[in-house]
């Protein structure tokens, strides 16, 4: 209980942030493990860090403009201080969501070759990146690609919990819409409905929930988070709403409870995390081959 | 585009389909009437699919002008298109012929219900309407996306090869009930096949489709001898027994 005390004293935001994180990958994962594009999630965590290490290279100070425009201080303000992180993160992953959504009716290329593709360009793309970043920036490079959910501060969990806001009412108002064009595109099509416009957006709404997860938690957490729960509830499930509900309920559980663990062993938090969510999966794939 | 007449819904004036800048078939000149049985007949890649998708308006024909009434279409794709993960239910499914006529945010109403139980009790699976997708045989979940597609009470039902990789029992079954809802319903259909035995004693008319070749017309015109031997360069004899086409290619000794 002491733990858990100084826990909460200590990392109050972190704890909860943890939650937000888990609950965003967990629910995005649903969708994207059930279009058989987890593939997906990998491209975009590393087009996301790609985005990051760009950054550093300080080629566009969006961070001056901004405090030029409205007569800010960038040092005191801290949100503006990794505004660019943030934006670069961003504005990589939905590029590669633009170019994703946009060819996924070509023939050219299957779907699996297109994301390795943009996979293995964000990963050489990063690798250059840092390469040519100021040396006295590469430890904090580093330490932000590799993400903490210790890190995780007031404005980072606020941030998480406005994308899941948004991420959760662009899921509800126009849960017809997505259901229809994930589920069989064409026939959307056929039926009057613009399968690219309501496409584009899902796979937006998926680009931005990870791009901004994998800034703050990393891409080890963020990409366990998208598949493992989602795979777990599809284990158990028999509905698609109880299918969210356990991917959701999976993916908050497990970070505070991998937190804790991980202050006790003394070991990192985000590879706890994602060692425990396979844990929970693998104890429930067995219970399920025995059962059946 | 409400320019034409009397009780045709659909008409293809000089159109050419295809992709970008490839042509597959062109002066395509044809009408779709109201009540029309059509089969649409021809080996994978003769362009059925590129056909369906420049009159369902998703691809921009190349040239030429296709004049719609207000219709709406009822689509049927092909089943192995269709695999989810996620298991929704037969209702859900059927749901989704709904869709694109409610309001952007509003959710299903009891007519909608209502409308999809009438879908399901018309492609008789009234009792699956609360199991898995996933869980059914191949000729239940045809009929399942033939109920979506009804649940549009559409003017024009499309299917997409509906017959393909079924048993026989199911394949007979599944055409006397395409055969039903044209003959109940007053529902025109167009039917997607690559055989033409499938849909010549189905059908009141015929698409065949051939590389670089395209010919519509009654069942008698398409069915001579004469026509079939030239479109697929074969020996073909059609006899009529009992009013039933049977369709043979001759082997030369």
């Amino acid at each position: 209980m002491e733990t858990v005390n100084i826990l909460l004293e200590l990392f109050p935001f972190a704890i909860l942030g943890s939650v937000v994180a888990g609950i965003i990958c967990s629910f995005l994962g649903v969708f994207v493990v059930s279009q058989r594009a987890v593939f997906l999630g990998a491209a975009l965590t590393q087009a996301a860090i790609a985005g990051v290490s760009f950054a550093f290279l300080h080629l566009i100070n969006l961070e001056e403009l901004i405090a030029s425009l409205f007569g800010i201080n960038v040092i005191e303000d801290s949100f503006l201080h990794h505004f660019e992180h943030t934006f670069f993160s961003l504005l990589f992953a939905v590029i590669a969501v633009l170019i994703f959504s946009q060819s996924y009716r070509q023939k050219l290329l299957t779907k699996d070759s297109l994301l390795g593709i943009i996979f293995v360009i964000a990963i050489a793309l990063r690798i250059i990146f840092i390469q040519k970043s100021p040396t006295a920036e590469v430890a904090e490079i580093e330490s932000i690609l590799k993400g903490d959910i210790l890190f995780i501060g007031t404005q980072e969990f606020y941030t998480l919990l406005i994308i899941l806001i948004i991420i959760l009412l662009i899921f509800s108002l126009f849960s017809k819409q997505l259901k229809f064009v994930t589920f069989d595109a064409d026939t959307a099509s056929a039926h009057g409905i613009n399968d690219r416009f309501w496409i584009l957006l899902f796979y937006l709404t998926v680009g931005i929930g990870i791009s901004l997860t994998t800034r703050f938690v990393g891409d080890v957490f963020t990409f366990a988070f998208l598949i493992l729960p989602a795979s777990t509830a599809i284990l158990i499930a028999k509905r698609v709403i109880h299918i969210i509900m356990y991917s959701i309920f999976i993916g908050a559980i497990i970070p505070p409870l991998a937190i804790y663990f991980a202050f006790v062993l003394d070991i990192s938090s985000g590879p706890t995390a994602v060692v425990a969510a396979f844990l929970v999966f693998i104890i429930v794939f067995f219970y399920k081959k025995v059962r059946s | 585009m409400d320019k034409i007449l009397n009780n045709t819904l659909i008409e293809f004036k000089e159109v050419s389909i295809g992709y970008a800048k490839t042509v597959l078939h062109k002066n395509i000149n044809i009408k779709i009437d109201q009540n029309d049985f059509i089969g649409l007949v021809g080996p994978n890649g003769s362009g059925k699919t590129t056909f369906l998708k420049t009159l369902l308006g998703s691809i921009k024909p190349i040239s030429g002008v296709i004049e719609k009434k207000e219709i709406l279409f009822g689509y049927v794709p092909q089943r192995d298109t269709v695999q989810p993960l996620l298991p929704y239910t037969v209702k859900d499914v059927v749901m989704m012929g709904r869709y694109s006529l409610m309001g952007i945010f509003k959710l299903p109403s009891k007519k909608d219900e209502q409308i999809v139980d009438t879908s399901l009790q018309k492609v008789g699976i009234s009792e699956l309407r609360n199991l898995n997708y996933n869980s059914l045989s191949g000729g239940q979940r045809q009929r399942t996306l033939i109920a979506r597609a009804l649940a549009v009470e559409p003017q024009v039902l499309i299917l997409d090869e509906p017959t393909n990789g079924m048993d026989t029992p199911s394949h007979y079954s599944l055409l006397n009930l395409i055969s039903e809802l044209h003959n109940k319903s007053n529902l025109t259909v167009l039917l997607v096949s690559h055989l033409l035995s499938d849909v010549a004693n189905l059908v009141k008319k015929l698409i065949l489709f051939e590389t670089g070749r395209f010919q519509s017309g009654t069942i008698e015109e398409m069915l001579s001898e004469k026509n079939l031997g030239q479109t697929y360069s074969a020996n073909i004899e059609v006899k009529e027994i009992n009013g039933k086409y049977h369709i043979v290619s001759r082997h030369s000794e």
